[in-house]
């Protein structure tokens, strides 16, 4: 005879309530580590996936993503130039508020060095790769746009093309990707009152283009991407790059030790310190309840020992119970993670190596507040029975 | 020649410390029960009566004396008694004023856990405690759990677990004392008939003077001493 399964029975609703509670505590520990492996993810993509070996930025600079970077306009010939490099591709991104249908949106547009790049790296849900130089657009569903929409981005139309899914920056805005071209036009735009200064500080009028020759523009161009031969040396590469002075070159590695541990640090930090805040807020509810439900039963465990129960059938008994709280809690709360999560704004990785880790916390803490229950269990005297 | 009492307590003593003061809660105590013989135990309270009843029960060990089962010594002072669970569940059977039972368990499975303790497999165990169960009156009850049952027929399951492992001692504390007086009388009536048929001998302490006819001894206590011990419903013999 179980004795922990009939408790459970008798006692269901109070069992599901505090599985439920239990439950919820592990849903928001895996929302933390969710979100934190969301926010690593995000702001890895784009280095992970558009499959550069090396990135040339400006000169004592750390960017594109760790701080600003613009290189010149021809600084991708001059790579290209450079013994060992495969393929060179610019690379623009920049972030953008826009009107759509009366809806404010954001994006984070994205630069393709068309033709060489149509986006073949980027997961496409629906639709297709750019095709045209011009005014073409592919864009994640999290920015609220759909296929064949036409978005005004600077002084164009843009057509969007195609739709990706979970494809964000560091900040959480959807990626818009488009040509490096229209990317650059999209980011000279200027405000009236921009030309206006700029046109009085160089001593000229008369009517011209916002977005071309009137005013100095800085080049848009934040790094040129790099892919080498295959076999070629990397030092020497990144040697010549160097040697000229006006450029830094990192490699994929380094871009990514500067997002997680620059840029990233104080949030992942701040994330992971709430996680270890929670799990032990759980550690301390886990073990409150087994310890309650144990004080709750010393008159019925004091009965067990006067009917000459073994201590391992008490023991057994507390134990059973908190395992089966600890393994209610962990299904609905992983149940009601899946259910969850996907509505967040913010993507929530649920890694089954991180949910695993979870388990064994949960574990963990049912073994201890098993502990402490089964101490205060073999405390109880046969006689308390009849107090 | 005699047969060995089931139950011997010799010179039981017990003492507890309050304060500065020691309380003796039982001074001296002897007696004997039989096999077959229901015992009542009577006094006033603090009398002693559940002293004895822990220390017969080992529950408890003496601070002096010794206790006795079926000629084996179990229990004499400084004795650990947790080790003695397994004695105890094969030996002694326990009835209280409240019947204890496990709440989220059937009657049958209040019932057959005291057996399947005892290592009886759990197909056994249940249907000896239906039939346990059904001799009580109880069998169309087995499947209730106890919140479903009144004061007597939770008593009468707390009997049958007593009974599981027909044990040659039953001891019982004030089983009748949140019982009317028809049902009371039908638990002694029960104890009774367990008597005369199992040949266990029961020890009841109990305040209720209604049902003494139905003992084959009554023993007084008072301040932890027997007082006066009467042989059968009718004769009373003063110490």
């Amino acid at each position: 005879m179980n004795l922990a399964f009939k408790d459970v029975k008798y006692n269901f609703l109070r069992f599901l309530l505090t599985t439920a509670g239990v439950g919820f505590l592990i849903m928001a520990s895996t929302g933390m580590v969710g979100l934190y492996r969301g926010i690593v993810g995000d702001a890895l993509l784009v280095v992970d996936k558009i499959g550069a070996d090396l990135w040339v930025v400006q000169g004592g600079r750390a960017g594109p993503f760790s701080e600003s970077s613009a290189v010149s306009a021809n600084m991708d010939r001059r790579v290209e130039g450079i013994a060992g490099v495969s393929v060179v591709r610019r690379f623009v991104q920049i972030s953008q508020q826009f009107s759509f249908e009366g809806r404010d949106l954001r994006a984070s547009i994205t630069g393709l060095d068309f033709p060489k790049d149509r986006g073949e790296w980027v997961e496409l849900q629906r639709g297709r790769y750019l095709t045209a130089g011009h005014f073409e657009a592919i864009a994640d569903e999290s920015i609220g746009l759909s296929l064949e929409d036409r978005v005004r981005l600077g002084q164009d139309d843009y057509l969007i093309v195609g739709l990706t899914r979970g494809m964000v920056d560091a900040s959480g805005d959807g990626l818009m990707f488009v040509t490096v071209n229209d990317a650059m036009a999209i980011a000279k735009r200027r405000t009236s009152e921009e030309v206006l200064l700029a046109r009085n500080a160089a001593g000229r009028t008369g009517a011209a283009d916002a977005s071309e020759s009137s005013v100095p523009q800085d080049s848009k161009i934040a790094a040129v991407l790099v892919s080498l031969d295959k076999g070629a040396n990397e030092d020497r590469v990144r040697a010549d790059v160097l040697a000229w002075g006006d450029a830094n070159i990192l490699s994929r590695a380094d871009q990514r030790d500067l997002l997680l541990n620059q840029r990233l640090w104080r949030l992942r930090l701040q994330i992971l310190a709430f996680t270890g805040v929670l799990l032990v807020v759980m550690a301390i509810v886990i073990s409150l309840i087994i310890y309650m439900l144990t004080m709750e039963k010393l008159h019925q465990i004091a009965m067990l020992k006067l009917i000459g129960a073994r201590n391992s059938v008490i023991v057994a008994m507390i134990a059973q119970q908190s395992f089966l709280i600890g393994a209610g809690a962990l299904v609905l709360g992983l149940a009601m993670s899946k259910l969850v999560f996907p509505f967040f704004p913010r993507r929530v990785v649920i890694d089954p190596w991180d949910f695993a880790g979870l388990a064994l916390a949960v574990g963990a803490v049912c073994a201890f507040a098993s502990l402490l229950g089964i101490w205060r269990a073999l405390k109880v005297r046969a006689q308390e029975v009849l107090s | 020649m005699t047969a060995e009492p089931i139950l011997s307590v010799r010179d039981a003593t017990r003492h507890y410390r309050s304060g500065d003061s020691i309380v003796k809660a039982l001074d001296g105590v002897s007696l004997d029960i039989n096999a077959g013989e229901l015992v009542a135990i009577l006094g006033p309270s603090g009398s002693g009566k559940s002293t004895l009843l822990l220390i017969a029960g080992l529950l408890e060990p003496p601070t002096e004396g010794e206790v006795r089962i079926r000629g084996a010594l179990v229990s004499k002072a400084g004795e650990e008694l947790d080790r003695l669970r397994d004695f105890r569940r094969r030996n002694i059977g326990f009835v209280f004023q409240k019947a204890n039972l496990i709440p989220f368990l059937t009657a049958s499975e209040n019932v057959a856990l005291a057996m399947e303790i005892d290592d009886v497999p759990a197909r056994d165990a249940r249907r000896h405690a239906e039939r346990l169960l059904a001799g009580l009156g109880l069998g169309h009850r087995i499947g209730n759990r106890p919140s479903r049952l009144s004061g007597g027929e939770q008593q009468r399951v707390a009997i049958a677990r007593a009974l599981a492992n027909d044990p040659t001692l039953i001891l019982a504390d004030e089983p009748t004392a949140a019982l009317d007086g028809v049902r009371g009388r039908q638990v002694i009536e029960l104890f009774r008939q367990i008597a005369d048929t199992r040949g266990a001998g029961i020890v009841v302490v109990t305040h209720d003077p209604r049902s003494l006819d139905l003992f084959d001894r009554t023993i007084e206590l008072t301040d932890g001493r027997v007082v006066g011990e009467r042989a059968g419903p009718d004769r009373l013999q003063v110490l």
